[in-house]
């Protein structure tokens, strides 16, 4: 099924040539498809291609046989650089293209530390580029659904929250780099926990207090539980698990009703009210025949998203939208995740012996 | 001088919790083996660089594992899998064995050797037959006889373990009931009287180590399992309670006349532990997928669209029909008298640990019984 173009609140003027900045799984699951659609409708078209592994290189080459391959970051020239390579090397090379006039859409996390992320954010600013982050999950139908029901309190005050995300870990990751802390910088929190986190970070503020837990040993946690509180005057509990065998779901409970969402089922949303019958079902875009508001087409797929996030940053480079997550917005999650990190305590894991758990202590680096 | 054990499917259930339990108690130095860089979420909670030497090698690979076990004494075989990977990955697994010059193989078979209900005396030497009505018996059966056969003729040791129902955290027998009884779909049959043969992890990590260690008992199979005679309604019953559930109000299944059906083969099929164990690695959505069209199916099969939700009694399959009517407590003799096993963790603290991580893992555990 091809892919239609997101139907653009103003129009697309000018072709947008990109640089594609690491060629590794992310770029070859997400933005090699993402990308291609993009230049079958001559919206962009990717130019460089920047990767320091051949057989990656090689792979998303053969998806853009008309862009080159550089073997220096200073050699980019065009619009937009997509820097896609691991989180440790995000803020060195995004600095160095905004500085060199060439705006950047950097996948998430925006970096590994606050600090590189306010440098990358100044860069932006004292060049006078665009700085975009990877948060796609804005751009999800369901996500702005439940935005929308929430900014107009349609399920009444929020009571509670509670998420539960993870899966048996199946990134096609190709060394064991990933899982080192020294190079990931950190386990699910920073990998899906960014995500989750830029949600309600969108959806409510940053949470005023917070606790957190997770299991690392020494490495980098595979399942973490976090509870966070925030300024509307409710509580919500996070669980991620890389290891998770439990179904996905994102739960908000109001004081009129509730919402279930899955980041399985990302076009289907369930909806109920304190009283009556649950709605579940798949979203569409908003229409009208006449005057009468009905359903259109159906809402734009997780496939779909993915694509209008880079047409909202192509858009915004022709001076026709702006930015949906800037790096400033990338940034608060970020903050999140390090006051996580810095008061992390050990999960209680009531399987294990108590020889086992004082070993599990002495391992690990919580407080 | 601390021997090294290398397990091999070190991400599964059985194989995560015995590198975890090994490498935590410091018993023995440990090598875990995935198959591939994915695999090492779980094992990666511990410092990949410094503390825990992992290795990536596929079950097929006869060189990559040999460089993989290289230093080690003793191989742990944890691969699950269905049965191609049963069986085709013994050759390479032995054969790697034997170039590096390891001691010993334990192979993790399983007590279903014998069937799901086996007749009464049965025991570790009775004889197995590999034509029986599941497939996962059946290649259990032929991989526990090529191993030997391989053994006839090479050097390595072979030690085989038969566990039973394996309980515990993770175990799909915990996940797919608390699952059913949250969606409303778990069933009994015979108000779950029948015997459940369960085995706490911990016991089968136990017995893991005893089977590596112990000297004298080349050739040997044993069944495994946990001191007391438990029945399946023993198993659920903490489970049920710590969801708020009542286990007495769980409805009792329709038990169909077991002809070798479509239906029923494909029930077989779908319910057998190995397959209930690789629908873990498929995406949510497709086995919500597959489900619906399962209920789509038999709603066909149903007929009318009078017809009223819930009418439908759930339908047992027959890998839990036979489970869930075993009369018998399979013996663990040989195991206690040859390698001293002595199941260290009871029954009752098995259920304390289990419904602690049914806490840990997000399930909606009632207040104090985490």
């Amino acid at each position: 099924m091809s892919i239609y173009v997101p139907r653009m609140s103003t129009p697309l003027t000018k072709c947008v040539q990109v640089a594609l900045i690491g060629c590794g799984t992310v770029s070859q699951l997400y933005y090699t498809p993402a990308l291609q659609e993009l230049e079958r409708q001559r919206i962009i078209e990717v130019r460089q291609l920047f990767e320091p592994d051949p057989q990656n290189l090689a792979t998303v080459c053969r998806a853009f046989p008309n862009a080159n391959s550089i073997a220096n970051l200073a050699d980019v020239n065009t619009h937009l650089a997509i820097v896609a390579s691991p989180p440790r090397f995000h803020a060195e090379q995004s600095i160095q293209l905004l500085q060199a006039g060439i705006n950047v859409l950097c996948e998430k996390p925006i970096a590994t530390s606050t600090d590189e992320a306010e440098a990358m954010i100044a860069a932006a600013d004292s060049s006078n580029q665009r700085l975009a982050v990877g948060l796609f999950r804005r751009f999800l139908p369901a996500t702005q659904m439940i935005r929308g029901l929430l900014q107009t309190q349609t399920l009444g005050e929020v009571q509670s929250f509670s998420i539960y995300e993870g899966g048996v870990f199946s990134w096609p990751v190709q060394s064991a780099a990933f899982f080192k802390k020294q190079v990931a910088g950190g386990g699910v929190l920073l990998d899906i926990g960014v995500h989750a986190l830029d949600l309600l970070v969108w959806w409510w503020g940053e949470p005023v207090a917070l606790e957190y837990e997770d299991d690392a040993m020494g490495g980098v946690e595979a399942n973490c539980h976090l509870k966070l509180s925030f300024a509307q005057g409710f509580t919500g509990d996070v669980r991620l698990s890389r290891d998770g065998l439990r179904s996905t779901r994102y739960h908000i409970h109001g004081k009129r009703g509730w919402l279930n969402w899955s980041t399985d089922e990302v076009e289907n949303l369930e909806i109920g009210l304190t009283t009556g019958k649950v709605l579940k079902g798949l979203l569409h875009e908003a229409s009208l025949q006449k005057d009468m508001p009905v359903a259109g087409r159906p809402a734009f797929n997780f496939q779909q998203s993915f694509v209008s996030q880079l047409c909202n940053v192509v858009a915004t480079i022709n001076g026709n939208d702006s930015l949906t997550v800037p790096g400033t917005e990338g940034l608060r999650s970020l903050r999140v995740i390090e006051q996580c990190y810095g008061q992390r305590r050990l999960m209680a894991m009531p399987w294990l012996s108590e020889v086992e758990q004082q070993r599990a202590y002495a391992l690990g680096d919580h407080r | 001088m601390i021997p090294k054990i290398a397990i091999l499917g070190a991400n599964g259930f059985i194989g995560s919790r015995t590198a975890e339990m090994l490498h935590l108690s410091q018993l023995v130095e440990i090598r875990p083996i995935v198959r591939n860089f994915a695999s090492l979420a779980r094992l990666a909670r511990f410092d990949l660089e410094d503390d825990l030497d992992c290795r990536v090698a596929d079950g097929f690979d006869e060189s990559k594992l040999s460089e993989a076990m290289i230093g080690c004494d003793a191989l742990i075989y944890a691969i699950a899998g269905d049965r191609q990977t049963i069986l085709q990955t013994l050759k390479p697994v032995y054969r790697a064995a034997e170039e590096i010059g390891l001691r010993r193989i334990v192979y993790l078979s399983s007590a279903s050797v014998h069937g799901q209900a086996p007749p009464p005396d049965t025991n570790d030497e009775s004889p197995l037959s590999d034509r029986q009505s599941f497939h996962y018996n059946n290649s259990k059966v032929r991989a526990e006889w090529k191993l030997q056969a391989l053994r006839d003729k090479g050097t390595v040791e072979v030690v085989i373990l038969r566990p039973g129902i394996v309980t515990g955290p993770r175990s799909q027998w915990v996940r797919n009931f608390a699952d059913a009884l949250l969606n409303g779909q778990a069933y009994l049959i015979n108000q779950g009287r029948g015997i459940c043969n369960s085995i706490y992890i911990d016991n089968l990590v136990h017995a893991i180590f005893l089977a590596a260690t112990v000297p004298q008992i080349d050739r040997q199979a044993f069944l495994v399992g946990d001191t007391e005679t438990v029945t399946w309604a023993d198993v659920y019953r903490p489970i049920a309670d710590a969801l708020g559930d009542d286990l007495a109000q769980v409805p009792e299944a329709i038990v169909p006349q077991f002809k070798p059906g479509l239906g029923q083969r494909f029930d077989a099929i779908r319910s057998s532990g190995m397959v209930q164990g690789l629908l873990g690695y498929f995406p949510v959505k497709w086995r919500r997928l597959a489900s619906a069209a399962i209920v789509r199916l038999r709603e066909g099969e149903a007929g009318s669209p009078w017809r009223m939700p819930n009418a439908i009694a759930p339908m047992a399959n027959k890998e839990m029909t036979e489970l869930y009517q075993c009369r018998y407590k399979m013996p663990h003799q040989k195991a206690t008298r040859l390698l001293g096993y002595e199941p260290p963790i009871s029954f009752e603290e098995g259920c304390r640990r289990t419904i602690g991580w049914m806490g840990f893992a997000g399930y909606p555990v009632e207040d104090g019984l985490k």
